[in-house]
């Protein structure tokens, strides 16, 4: 056995890990409430999950929390981030991550479908602009 | 006629080279999470940001070690390459640009006349002024003369680290280049200080993104400093503070309440004294930081953190304090004087801190079974 091997390890029990403690349970109120916001007002919110001095114990409690409902979408842009709704209607996990796989941002929104996912206005009458003319390109080819 | 680069808007550049609007929202989202603003706000900035034109940023190094700009080049949201290509038109820095010697000089030139009254500028390092200025010159002029005359024209300054907000380093005592931070030679321009030893890299390109999106100083602190980094506490924030809270603490860096991870409070950590977002946005990507690497903090976002005595004696020692209270300028005045006490009472403290260490190790022997 070589040296290294010989120094022991010991497993951080979970109870002395620090992070939130009690606090998962606190996001999960503060979900309830923004969801009540969004059914009477129609308000969206978000909660900024790297924010918060979480655990890895208290990040799976609160993804075992929340479970993972019907929609998961991929959006490939300047790296692969992941949304999906969770169990609960209307509350989105977002994990943005960089072209390198880095996490850069991971948020709770309570919405009806996250922002990053609709299509604006300006793209889209410049993707009609760009279909129009190649179906004209199209035409005159084919005419040719 | 086609656009020149700097007169293009930040969308207008992005759509160049090939970042689409979810992209960039993505972009802003990330930096929004990094500078602690209400997550919302991300697609409210890239909406902002797309309209404007890239402002011309001109970068300064004087006395410095060139680790801001070490720190700087590994930011991860948002990187320093979206940074300087889509967001800003980074102008002039003597290390990250390709021309050099004349060409150099002639660039920051340029760019200062045909963006004057609208450049940020961003300096990195302190400003020695002894000698003459002869500790630091570069294409002939000292650095004093080029901050100044680089300050004439800035809608703002953002100093870069310790050094350039407080002095840092080479302001500790004895001060042998009469170095100064720039509050110290600049006086009539708003002065974001972005403090830090070095500074963490998503606090430089997060303050330079949120000044460039909005147009206006974000909110300071007394030091200058903006708010939504240097609002907290590192203590605020750490996940040992649960420890701090039970009288959980370890003695020495080997210990059982070390390996357990408790507070590093009587290991000298400054925490609760020092203002920065180590604890929540972290180091290199979100990896880690000092206190999660089992060191207490320096406290080196803090004005006059080298001149406060020893890295490892706690708080309650009355040394640590006395520099870090004062201004740059009121801790100049004390250079003379009550700073080099404070070295003396420094010396002393960090004595007393071996001597205790050398206890507990004599003690850790005495402990042990196996008879040591």
């Amino acid at each position: 056995m070589s040296r290294l091997a010989e120094i022991p390890i010991r497993i951080e029990p979970q109870a002395k890990a620090g992070g939130l403690g009690g606090g998962v349970t606190a996001i999960l109120h503060e979900i309830v409430r923004l969801l009540e916001r969004l059914a009477t007002v129609d308000e969206r919110a978000a909660i900024d999950l790297r924010s918060l001095p979480m655990s890895p114990q208290d990040r799976t409690e609160l993804q075992r929390a929340l479970g993972e409902g019907e929609v998961l979408a991929t959006l490939n842009a300047e790296g692969i981030s992941k949304i999906h709704e969770t169990r609960v209607p209307g509350v989105w996990w977002v994990e943005h991550r960089d072209q390198a796989g880095e996490l850069i941002a991971e948020l709770i929104e309570v919405t009806r479908v996250p922002e990053i996912l609709a299509s604006a206005s300006d793209e889209i009458a410049a993707g009609a602009r760009a279909l129009r003319e190649q179906i004209t390109t199209g035409a005159a080819a084919r005419a040719r | 006629m086609a656009h020149r680069n700097e007169d293009l808007t930040v969308g207008e550049m992005l759509r160049r080279h090939g970042i689409s609007r979810r992209g960039f929202i993505k972009f802003c989202t990330a930096a929004a999470s990094a500078m602690a603003l209400p997550p919302l706000m991300g697609p409210a900035m890239a909406e902002q940001l797309r309209n404007v034109r890239r402002p011309s940023v001109v970068y300064l190094s004087f006395q410095e070690c060139t680790g801001c700009l070490e720190s700087l080049t590994r930011s991860f949201a948002p990187t320093i390459e979206s940074l300087i290509f889509d967001v800003i038109s980074l102008d002039y820095n003597d290390t990250l640009m390709a021309a050099s010697g004349e060409a150099a000089e002639a660039a920051r030139t340029q760019a200062m006349h045909d963006n004057f009254g609208k450049y940020v500028l961003v300096v990195d390092g302190s400003v020695p002024t002894g000698a003459g200025g002869g500790y630091c010159t570069a294409g002939g002029k000292s650095a004093e003369d080029i901050l100044r005359e680089a300050a004439k024209g800035a809608a703002a300054i953002v100093c870069v680290g310790t050094c350039a907000a407080f002095g840092g380093i080479p302001f500790a005592d004895p001060n042998p280049t009469q170095a100064w931070p720039v509050t110290g030679i600049v006086g009539d321009k708003p002065i974001i200080n972005v403090s830090g030893c070095p500074p963490i890299p998503e606090v430089i390109t997060g303050t330079l993104l949120q000044f460039v999106s909005t147009g206006k100083v974000p909110d300071l602190d007394e030091h200058r400093r903006p708010k939504v980094f240097f609002g907290n506490t590192i203590h605020d924030r750490c996940y040992r503070r649960p420890f701090f809270d039970e009288g959980k603490f370890a003695k020495s860096f080997d210990d059982e309440g070390a390996r357990n991870g408790w507070c590093l409070y009587e290991l000298g950590c400054k925490g609760p004294t020092t203002y920065n977002a180590c604890a929540t946005l972290k180091w290199n990507g979100g990896t880690s930081f000092p206190i999660e690497s089992g060191h207490g903090c320096l406290g080196c976002s803090e004005p006059g953190f080298w001149d406060k005595g020893s890295f490892y004696s706690a708080l309650s020692n009355p040394a640590w304090g006395k520099a870090g209270e004062a201004s740059p300028s009121e801790v100049l005045k004390l250079a003379g004087g009550a700073a080099v006490a404070g070295v003396a009472i420094g010396a002393a403290s960090a004595a007393v801190s071996r001597m205790r260490q050398h206890r507990q190790e004599e003690q850790a022997v005495d402990n042990d079974p196996k008879g040591g």
